[in-house]
């Protein structure tokens, strides 16, 4: 196959590192999404090669990490980024993004979008092989992402690549609830292409910057097809690990496989450890040694665990959030006044404090976070609790509003968030009472309840998040949101691969959000871990992925 | 006693119906659905509804109770793992036999496999207990009964009432200060999984620890009253007055008399301690079924908290038929009818 030419934009990406108008991470960023590898565009930043690192890490041993111990049937269907843990060790991603936020083909050798970001020609990485010795080709990701894409298989993966892969088709039915059948089926039947045995094309209805990212997202991994979407210990696939245990709820065991085409793996034998959801229960279990390393610490087990000697601190700044969504299909929700009312009556300021201490840094209300390539920097939003007043009163509320706000019972610092909130929004005569519910029991009413606060996980770029939560009509639109100015906007913004420039439209989108916008956004939030000294190659990701395949254990 | 035990018998299957339909209409006001809470929270509207329709979730509850009752009973297959329905599920002994409590929705296994594996930690817990609950409570209780109102009475018997009223949770938590934190001599959970840096034996003393101090004071109070109420009565003063020797008056005459209401008393602890320490089993991590309750409950796993509340249901029949035999074994004025 004839090699496509690379990103007409690259050269002008290249021009304003040199003049120093992009600085070294936002170029490497983009440079990649947009095709060039990640060495080549490490050269041109003037980053030191990471490959000597290999020869570094002694071999052998076991290690144990703490995590929820998930069913891992269904990949596709993994409902959060604490799933992928086990699974993803063992099947793997086309793509995957780096705790520096720099997305990297993984599966794939690398990739070149069109100039109009509406044709990525994948290709696939020569060498890499399935456990079984089969060669992993073209046809193997067409399978997968059709899989992913259907609504049978039931993953999120659907509701994020729908804007530009699938159309919904309203089948003319209803169910016993009274509500449509839809059904999704390819926009056209060349969005998924095989170009050769290791090149595939996806021709999209609507440019998209973030395909790479996509194809990074946690349930998306690339199952074995010969084993029909089931998987389970000894299944096989493409990773440094192999499965060979697994009780949901306790604990899960990964061996080390010979002949990986990538770096390691350096230990023998990796095992997942459940100890149920008490959070006291992680730091006695890392304190007296019983696992090495923990998928997550929460701030209240912090002052214990900085004194242990043996563990060491790793921390990342995140677009890790929790917002306070108003549906805007409820009164009081559904004047624009109103929502802006809520957003002046708060001080993020302090509400990060109150919710994690030195764990957290303001937000404003935009969901797009200082850590973003693309992030516009806004004039400050204030605490105006007079012009939050006035608001209300224009609205027809002169007298307050009374509303309910819904929160998950753990982590215990949604209830920290909702009463500082609460204590904030009631001078300006907002008057809050709070709900807790199971958290099982929140997923079931994200999408109704009038105010919730509901955790949004980082993602690399800020146009991602504003995708999946913000335009009219997407699957996890949980506001209601719908507002064809700021679709419009997304959509130019989107389809701008320079972050400089998508930067300016971005300004415009965030202004739109803290004017129009149906959330309340006070943090952003510092994700934390601690593991033991011997452990060698973690690094905190702010998507939590660990990748093992690094991980090594010193003798002492 | 034929009778009596057929009579029991109906009894425990008639229990276990109302409180397996009563679960199962609880339920039925919670949010979500079987379809929600297998895809998760990111599934979109088609797909909860096309895995409803596979299901047949729209069934009327009493089809659907039958179905699962059916199920249980071996009569029918388990429709969760019909290939058609396309979950990937499986049970190693087959779609279709008697005890099939069908699929955890939390852990996608077979519920019949995630409570075995509980139940044992569970009973070995109880175990431990019990054998240090019962000598230390009747111990203990039994020489404060005897020596009643004496200075080392009053001194244990407040000891005791702090002890009760103490939560499980703060004597938890300052076990965990001093032997984990502070000292580092015992293990900070009791996960009791194999190759673990402390023995099995290690792990269980904290959860051990608090449930015997939580149980045996609870315990004690009631045999020293228990004895203390005994010894007022006048066949014990005739056997002191015929001179029979300490010994004999306390254990033949005394403790016999006095066993009843400790009896009725552990055999409530048994049951709160196979079916309801959720707190220390949270806190230690230890793997029994009262943390599986509690996890199951907040999840919504319908089918895994039918056959928990089954296992509560039976072992509250159980310690309570126990309890009759006890009490004919010790009194032999009470028979059954």
């Amino acid at each position: 196959m004839k090699t496509p030419a690379p990103h007409p934009y690259l050269p002008t990406l290249v021009g304003q590192l040199q003049r120093q108008e992009l600085d070294r991470r936002e170029f490497l960023r983009t440079a990649t999404l947009l095709g060039m590898t990640a060495a080549a565009a490490g050269v041109l930043a003037g980053l030191p090669a990471p490959a000597q690192a290999q020869a570094a890490k002694p071999r052998g041993g076991t290690l144990r990490i703490n995590t929820t111990v998930y069913d891992v049937k269904s990949p596709p269907t993994a409902t959060s980024t604490a799933h992928p843990l086990i699974y993803s060790q063992v099947v793997e991603y086309l793509a995957r993004t780096g705790a520096d936020g720099v997305t990297r083909p993984h599966l794939l050798q690398g990739w070149q979008p069109s100039a109009d970001l509406k044709s990525w020609t994948l290709r696939i990485r020569p060498g890499v092989k399935w456990h079984s010795g089969r060669a992993f080709v073209a046809s193997d990701v067409v399978w997968n992402l059709t899989r992913l894409l259907s609504d049978e298989v039931g993953s999120s993966v659907l509701g994020l690549m729908e804007p530009y892969l699938l159309n919904k088709i309203d089948t003319g039915q209803v169910n016993d609830k009274g509500r449509k059948i839809f059904r999704h089926e390819w926009w056209s039947p060349r969005a998924i292409e095989v170009v050769d045995t290791m090149t595939v094309r996806l021709n999209l209805k609507a440019p998209q910057l973030a395909v790479p990212e996509h194809l990074g997202h946690f349930p998306a991994v690339m199952l074995f097809p010969e084993e029909r979407g089931v998987f389970g210990p000894g299944s096989i696939g493409t990773g440094a690990f192999k499965l060979t245990e697994i009780q949901p709820g306790r604990r899960a065991v990964i061996e080390a496989v010979r002949g990986y085409w990538g770096e390691g793996p350096w230990l023998d034998r990796i095992e997942f450890i459940d100890v149920g959801g008490a959070e006291t229960a992680i730091a006695n279990a890392l304190v007296s040694k019983q696992v090495d390393g923990a998928f997550q610490v929460l701030p209240d087990s912090f002052a214990i665990l900085r004194n242990q000697a043996h563990l060491k601190f790793y921390e990342a700044v995140t677009s890790d959030t929790a917002v306070a969504r108003m549906n805007v299909r409820n009164k009081p929700f559904d004047d624009a006044r109103v929502r802006k009312a809520f957003r002046l009556a708060a001080d993020s300021q302090k509400v990060a404090e109150l919710t994690l201490g030195s764990f957290a840094s303001a937000a404003e209300h935009h969901h797009v976070a200082p850590v973003h390539p693309e992030y516009a920097r806004l004039p400050a939003f204030n605490r105006d609790v007079e012009q939050a007043k006035r608001l209300l009163a224009q609205a027809g509320y002169p007298n307050g509003v009374d509303v309910e706000i819904v929160i998950q019972q753990n982590p215990p610092l949604h209830l920290r968030h909702a009463t500082a909130l609460q204590s904030l929004w009631k001078d300006a005569g907002i008057r809050a009472s709070i709900k807790t519910v199971p958290n099982p029991q929140y997923w079931d009413i994200w999408m109704t309840a009038p105010l919730g606060i509901t955790v949004w996980a980082h993602r690399s770029l800020g146009v991602m998040n504003l995708s999946l939560a913000y335009r009219s009509g997407v699957a996890w639109n949980e506001s209601g949101y719908a507002n064809p100015a700021f679709d419009k906007l997304l959509d130019e913004a989107e389809a701008m691969p320079d972050p400089k420039v998508r930067s300016s439209k971005m300004a415009e989108i965030q202004r739109l959000m803290q004017e129009d916008g149906p959330i309340v956004q006070t943090y952003w939030r510092k994700l934390f871990t601690f593991y033991d000294r011997r452990v060698i190659g973690f690094e905190m990701h702010p998507e939590y992925s660990v990748y093992c395949n690094q991980l090594a254990l010193s003798a002492a | 006693m034929t009778g009596f035990l057929a009579q029991r018998l109906l009894q425990y299957i008639l229990t276990l119906i109302a409180g397996s339909f009563a679960v199962f209409v609880a339920t039925e006001f919670s949010p979500g659905t079987v379809s929600s809470k297998i895809l998760g929270p990111y599934a979109v509207q088609s797909q909860v509804d096309s895995l409803s329709a596979r299901l047949r979730l729209d069934d009327p509850l009493i089809e659907r109770y039958g179905r699962w009752l059916t199920t249980l009973a071996g009569l029918t297959d388990n429709p969760m793992a019909a290939k058609e329905v396309g979950l990937g599920l499986s049970d190693p002994r087959g779609t279709r036999y008697v005890g099939n409590l069908g699929f955890s929705l939390m852990l996608k296994e077979p519920v019949i496999d995630v409570l075995a594996d509980r139940i044992g930690y569970t009973i070995l817990l109880t175990v431990c207990s019990i054998a240090l609950i019962v000598p230390i409570a009747f111990g203990i209780g039994v020489w404060c009964g005897l020596k009643a109102g004496s200075l080392l009475d009053r001194v244990l018997s407040t000891l005791m009432a702090v002890l009760t009223a103490l939560p499980e949770f703060a004597f938890a938590v300052g076990l965990t200060l001093v032997f984990v934190i502070w000292l580092g001599w015992l293990p900070g959970t009791s996960m009791m999984l194999p190759g673990d840096k402390w023995g099995m034996v290690s792990q269980l003393v904290m959860p051990t620890a608090v449930l015997v101090v939580a149980s045996a004071t609870y315990v004690a109070r009631i045999v020293r009253a228990s004895v203390v109420e005994t010894r007022k009565r006048p066949f014990v003063r005739a056997a002191e007055l015929k001179g029979l020797p300490p010994r004999v008056v306390v254990v033949q005459h005394v403790l016999r008399n006095a066993l009843i209401a400790p009896v009725t008393v552990i055999l409530l602890q048994v049951n709160w301690l196979l079916t309801g320490v959720v707190v220390v089993e949270s806190i230690f991590a230890y793997p029994g079924v009262g943390s599986l309750l509690l996890q199951a409950a907040l999840f919504g796993d319908i089918y895994l908290v039918q056959a928990l509340t089954l296992m509560a249901l039976t072992v509250a029949v159980g310690t309570q038929f126990l309890g009759d035999l006890c009490y004919m074994a010790l009194d032999p004025r009470i028979r059954v009818a």
